[in-house]
């Protein structure tokens, strides 16, 4: 078992004939992803990568069965992608563009919630379910099939922290990146639950950074949880009020900094991690 | 986007929301001019991108051109958390009666719209909410719910707004909710809604903040003059070189460059140079799938950065590929040259092809690649962190 994405899923690619879309679906066709076709208003009859494209993504999916989509259009575009793939019947969407109005993204969620798909985005690096199916724009040498998940607002810090877990012998059950816009289709607290209910995850690396609620939100959930949570929280010595990268990385007053949050995690239960070869040692203490 | 006072008074007008006349001026002798000319006591607010205005001395009555004039002179000399006071907006002295507040702001943890209300404005309305949250009205909507007016009414009324007014508020209520929809905004508020003398309401004071990514969309706040705008009070030379280019770059006060990939590790970077002793001199971000130009000129700010001793690089390739890393990196070298001591470690998307590009250059110039040392997948990140932070002391003590 994986969560969310495994060598079954039917993936299909809106934006599929558009740049990123089409240098994408080669590469996560390489790593043996189930794309099964794509979708291009007025583009419909064509292929890509030997995939048919179609103009609708209820057509896409009445041809091919797709259940999962990637999206790799330009933010403004992706209120009504996603809202037409989650009518049409998508139970899973991974929205890889970043700064996507706020304003659509609440729409976006509303209408997941409404449909009982999950989102995740903007601004993720995607999801990965090593040696199964590669979804958005993760380099594949970092991430090897395993029992760790991870789930993270950044896409570096989650090649960085497969990598040291695919380097300890741990590997990865499945990777998940929030994304790193202000407001995300998903928060921890939907994941977490998925990777508890999963029997191949032994136990999640969260992974957060300054700025904005989610982790906060994840004390929640964290003290209901069976499996192990380790945190690592990243901005400890950010200068507060600075805005660091990441449209959602900015400490708003003083809510939001990473120290508070690593603290209110580890208070919830989570191991607390100051690097990531913290990792594997906090792994091995608790005998995953 | 933080708004000035005076914009965000720009779109309450558009909005119906009324506001006092307001004159902007930005020197004494115009604020002289201006105040000449009104015959009637004013008030003179600084015009600064942060809160903390009026504790900082910001907002100075006049009751004539004169102690407007002595008053401006101040105020174009103050300086609040670091921004300079070029702009100084003069309205009529207000006649207080009451002061309420309100506050539309998004409430990202559960996805809805929040509409804050309260009987006490004219204060720090977060800190009421913690001491007295009993003062505080609160009513959350999903982003495509309208506010009528019979739900605005209930609220004015239960802020304690008096019955003949409780009308007009709930039109600057709903007014205000409506702008907050129709502007893409992350904060909208009105602190404080003035009751006056003479059984006015107006809104005494704005503070807007707009999305960024959503300003594409709302072609009539350039009309307006209202554009994006760097909001973290003064930069330093290199933070402007930077933001010129296109960098995302802040200068801090160590002595190690930073020279990441992707903004998550370029935040976590700075705290593995701390954990290993050391201390960054700046924070930087490539942006996704930088170019090698870019690359280049990301090296640029760190070599000519005197306070840079060593030059701490990572790449880890996802939607940036490792060969434009390369080229960059190699363009900066042959072009620019390195003065400093480099360590840094590249891996991920197309990694082998940057490898190629290091290998080939090194060929063709030996001497290139001298002050660099070069590490890939095998070697950790701490590894390098701690390799940065010796590198630089070595630096120190020579």
């Amino acid at each position: 078992m994986a969560i969310l994405v495994d060598k079954n899923s039917k993936v299909m690619v809106q934006g599929i004939t558009g740049g990123a879309g089409k240098f994408h679906t080669e590469r996560m066709l390489d790593y043996g992803t189930n794309i099964v076709g794509g979708v291009t208003p007025g583009k419909g009859g064509q292929a890509v990568c030997d995939r048919p494209v179609f103009d609708t993504v209820a057509e896409c999916i009445e041809h091919t069965g797709a259940d999962v989509s990637v999206v790799f259009l330009p933010a403004a575009a992706v209120k009504e992608a996603a809202i037409e793939a989650v009518r049409a019947g998508i139970k899973f969407l991974v929205v890889v563009p970043e700064h996507i109005p706020i304003h659509d993204m609440l729409r976006v969620r509303e209408e997941a919630v409404k449909y009982k798909a999950a989102v995740i985005g903007g601004n993720t690096a995607g999801i990965i379910t090593p040696g199964e199916a590669n979804l958005g724009i993760m380099p594949d040498i970092a991430f090897a099939p395993g029992r760790v998940g991870t789930v993270s607002r950044s896409g570096s810090i989650t090649y960085y922290v497969a990598d040291t877990l695919s380097r300890t012998g741990y590997g990865e059950s499945t990777c998940v990146g929030l994304g790193g816009d202000p407001v995300l289709g998903s928060t921890f607290n939907e994941i977490l639950w998925m990777f508890e209910e999963d029997d191949k995850t032994k136990a999640v690396v969260l992974c957060g950074e300054i700025g904005g609620v989610y982790e906060e939100k994840a004390t929640e959930i964290i003290p209901k949880m069976k499996t192990p949570v380790l945190a690592i929280i990243g901005g400890i010595f950010a200068p507060p009020g600075k805005r660091m990268g990441h449209a959602g990385a900015i400490v708003e007053g003083k809510m939001g900094t990473a120290k508070e949050k690593l603290d209110m995690l580890a208070d919830s239960g989570a191991h607390p991690c100051k690097t990531f070869k913290d990792i594997p040692e906090i792994l091995k203490k608790l005998g995953v | 986007m933080r708004l000035y006072e005076f914009e965000g008074k720009q779109l309450f007008r558009k909005s119906n929301i009324p506001v006092p006349e307001g004159h902007l001026v930005s020197s004494p002798a115009e604020a002289y001019n201006t105040v000449a000319s009104l015959k009637h006591a004013v008030a003179l607010k600084a015009q600064v991108l942060t809160g903390g205005r009026g504790k900082a001395g910001g907002v100075k009555l006049a009751d004539g051109p004169n102690e407007a004039k002595t008053h401006a002179e101040q105020l174009f000399k103050l300086k609040i958390k670091g921004f300079p006071v070029e702009r100084v907006l003069i309205e009529p002295k207000l006649d207080i009666k009451q002061e309420f507040y309100v506050g539309v702001t998004i409430d990202r943890a559960n996805y809805k719209l929040v509409l804050i209300a309260s009987g006490e404005g004219g204060v720090d309305i977060e800190e009421t909410a913690e001491k007295h949250p009993e003062k505080i009205v609160r009513k959350s909507f999903s982003v495509e719910d309208e506010l009528f007016t019979f739900d605005a009414v209930d609220i004015a009324k239960k802020i304690g707004v008096p019955g003949a007014l409780l009308r007009k508020a709930a039109g600057i209520i709903v007014n205000l909710y409506k702008m907050f929809k129709v502007y893409d905004a992350k904060l909208v508020e009105i602190n404080p809604l003035v009751l006056t003398a003479g059984d006015e309401l107006i809104a005494a004071d704005s503070r807007v903040s707009l999305d960024d990514d959503a300003v594409f969309r709302h072609a009539d706040l350039k009309e307006m003059g209202i554009e994006k705008r760097h909001e973290e009070g003064e930069m330093t030379e290199r933070e402007k070189r930077a933001t010129e280019w296109g960098i995302p770059y802040l200068d801090l006060d160590g002595d190690i460059g930073m020279f990441p990939g992707g903004a998550g590790f370029g935040i976590m970077g700075n705290d593995f140079i701390h954990y290993y002793g050391g201390k960054p001199a700046n924070f930087m971000d490539s942006g996704g799938g930088p170019s090698p130009e870019r690359i280049a000129k990301m090296l640029v700010l760190l070599d000519e950065n005197p306070n840079v001793k060593t030059i701490f690089g990572a790449r880890f390739g996802g939607i940036s590929r490792c060969d434009d890393f390369a080229k960059g990196v190699i363009m900066f070298l042959k072009e620019h040259g390195l003065s400093k001591p480099m360590v840094m470690r590249m891996t991920g998307n197309m990694w082998r092809e940057g490898v190629r590009l290091f290998e080939e250059a090194k060929k063709e110039d030996p001497s290139l690649m001298e002050k660099v040392e070069f590490h890939g997948i095998e070697t950790p990140i701490e590894e390098i962190s701690k390799r940065a932070v010796e590198l630089a002391r070595q630096q120190g003590v020579k």
